[in-house]
């Protein structure tokens, strides 16, 4: 049995990377998907943690004309509860409001559930719909440096994230989606209540006079990483939202994506469920 | 068994009270309160985040003590099932449990109440809807639900005492 030795709370990002750059200490932000992991023994306790709660101007929701940016220790239920993020992007508020329950909610942080990097988590379906970049702090000779990664790019494998040893996610950012778009997010879970996706689907379409001229689709659960869709979003873009549209974006969706069983449900109803939730945003979308 | 390791200092207010502990790095705040200030009332069922057993609220918000590290809490106020009642008499989240047979082992009662207790800090008379998802986290092997949840609407109407 492992044994933890050191906590720490320092105030600053160059704290946190020392801890962790250099004495291997384990970032610790809300501590959901970590603290489970240590008391069922599935991973040992590391030997030091390094809390980053603590380090002004990681917390809090920004929202300009043009962009909108996250601090990395933002609460779900802080992203749940912000008028001013449900007008701007719904799509991520709507998603943050349904994971787990309260008290899960008023503990697990955005940046923690994109840094587990679980194919199945709930930010990254709506995050990946509205092009979001990551800010990532490095340790540099001279402090921190930061550098973007595209939320893409961000996600490796699961539980694989660009972040090298030491680097800590600071920021999520994104350009407020134009105010004509419309969006669906739907996670689909075995019971109503604290359900981890079985699959999840986002979609954000602008269209003008009918004709769609951007999409975005992303899906959760059914692939290693949260995946973008883009051969959905290639049939669904310069096309009119007619029953051979809709067909097409379901069949490039189906093909697109590549699920495994679990114990939570079969590759091949996944594939199913995720072509019944797209065909139902899209039927709703243009209204029936 | 878990390797003995150098305990540190922790500070911090539970039900309204200053205490000082000494606590090891990887002591879990529902270890603290039950092993350390024997406040038992709080349980632990999963010490995964599924079950509620353990809700207590941290500086106003419920949160499961089992996925809380005891030395995150200093400086913080902590407030358990023991903190509810005043001079003897429950609180009425308490009372409206015990008059509507909404305990029946009693295990999940003191994380429910305290659930119960934070949503109506938030929302003075939340809809059945809000009753429900607001106790998603919380399960009870028991009640069936139905009578926890009439007891938690049964405040919407009455008269509380303590605030
Ligand atoms: C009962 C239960 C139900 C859940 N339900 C859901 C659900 O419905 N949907 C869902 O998506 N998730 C769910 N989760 C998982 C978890 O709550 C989320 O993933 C949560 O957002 C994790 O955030 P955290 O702050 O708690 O992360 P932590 O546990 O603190 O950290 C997670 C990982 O990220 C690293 N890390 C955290 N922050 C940073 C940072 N800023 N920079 C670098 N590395 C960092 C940590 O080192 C660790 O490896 C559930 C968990 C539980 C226990
Ligand atoms: S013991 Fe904490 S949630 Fe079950
Ligand atoms: S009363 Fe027994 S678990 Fe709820």
């Amino acid at each position: 049995m492992s044994a933890m030795k050191m906590y720490q709370a320092p105030r600053t990002l160059e704290e946190v990377m020392r801890a962790a750059g250099e004495t291997g200490a384990t970032i610790f932000a809300g501590g959901t998907d970590l603290m489970p992991r240590w008391s069922k023994e599935i991973v040992p306790r590391p030997a030091a943690v390094v809390d980053i709660k603590a380090i002004e101007g990681l917390s809090g929701i920004e929202v300009t004309d043009g962009e909108i940016c996250i601090g990395a220790c933002t609460l779900m239920s802080g992203l749940d509860e912000s008028a001013a993020l449900r007008r701007a992007a719904p799509i991520l508020a709507e998603a943050a409001s349904r994971i787990a329950c309260p008290q899960i909610r008023n503990r697990a942080t955005l940046g923690g559930n994109l840094c587990n990097a679980s194919p199945a988590a709930d930010t990254a379906v709506p995050l990946i719909a509205l092009d979001a970049v990551v800010d990532v702090a490095a340790p540099g000779r001279a402090g921190a440096t930061s550098r973007e990664v595209s939320i893409t790019d961000f996600f490796q494998g699961p539980g694989k994230t660009a972040l090298e040893p030491g680097e800590v996610l600071t920021r999520v950012r994104f350009k407020r989606p134009a105010a004509v778009a419309t969006w669906a997010w739907e996670k689909f879970g075995t019971r109503p209540a604290m359900e981890i996706a079985v699959a999840s689907v986002g979609v954000i379409v602008e269209a003008s006079d009918g004709v769609i001229e951007r999409a975005r689709v992303a899906y959760g659960s059914v692939a290693p990483t949260p995946l973008r869709g883009h051969g959905a979003e290639a049939a669904l873009v310069g096309r009119r939202l007619t029953d051979e549209t809709i067909g097409g974006c379901v069949a490039a969706a189906r093909g697109e994506i590549s699920p495994i069983s679990d114990v939570r449900a079969s590759a091949g109803y996944r594939r199913e469920m995720v072509g019944v939730m797209l065909r139902r945003m899209l039927e709703d979308a243009r209204g029936g | 068994m878990r390797e003995v390791v150098e305990k540190v200092d922790l500070a911090f207010e539970v039900n309204g009270d200053s205490v000082r502990l000494a606590v090891s790095p990887d002591a879990t705040l529902a270890e603290a309160l039950r092993d350390d200030l024997e406040l038992n009332g709080t349980k632990t069922g999963c010490e995964e985040g599924e079950c509620g057993a353990c809700s207590v609220l941290l500086d106003g918000k419920v949160v499961n003590s089992c996925l809380v590290l005891a030395l995150e809490c200093g400086g913080k106020s902590v407030v358990t099932i023991e903190g509810l009642a005043r001079e003897g008499r429950l609180h009425p989240m308490q009372e409206a449990f015990v008059n509507h047979g909404a305990i029946q082992c009693g295990y999940c009662s003191p994380g429910m109440i305290m659930t119960a207790y934070a949503l109506r800090l938030e929302n003075a008379s939340p809809t059945e809807a809000e009753v429900r998802r607001a106790l998603e986290g919380n399960l009870c092997r028991c009640t069936g639900y139905r009578k926890i949840i009439d007891a938690v609407l049964s405040l919407n109407n009455g008269e509380s005492r303590h605030d």
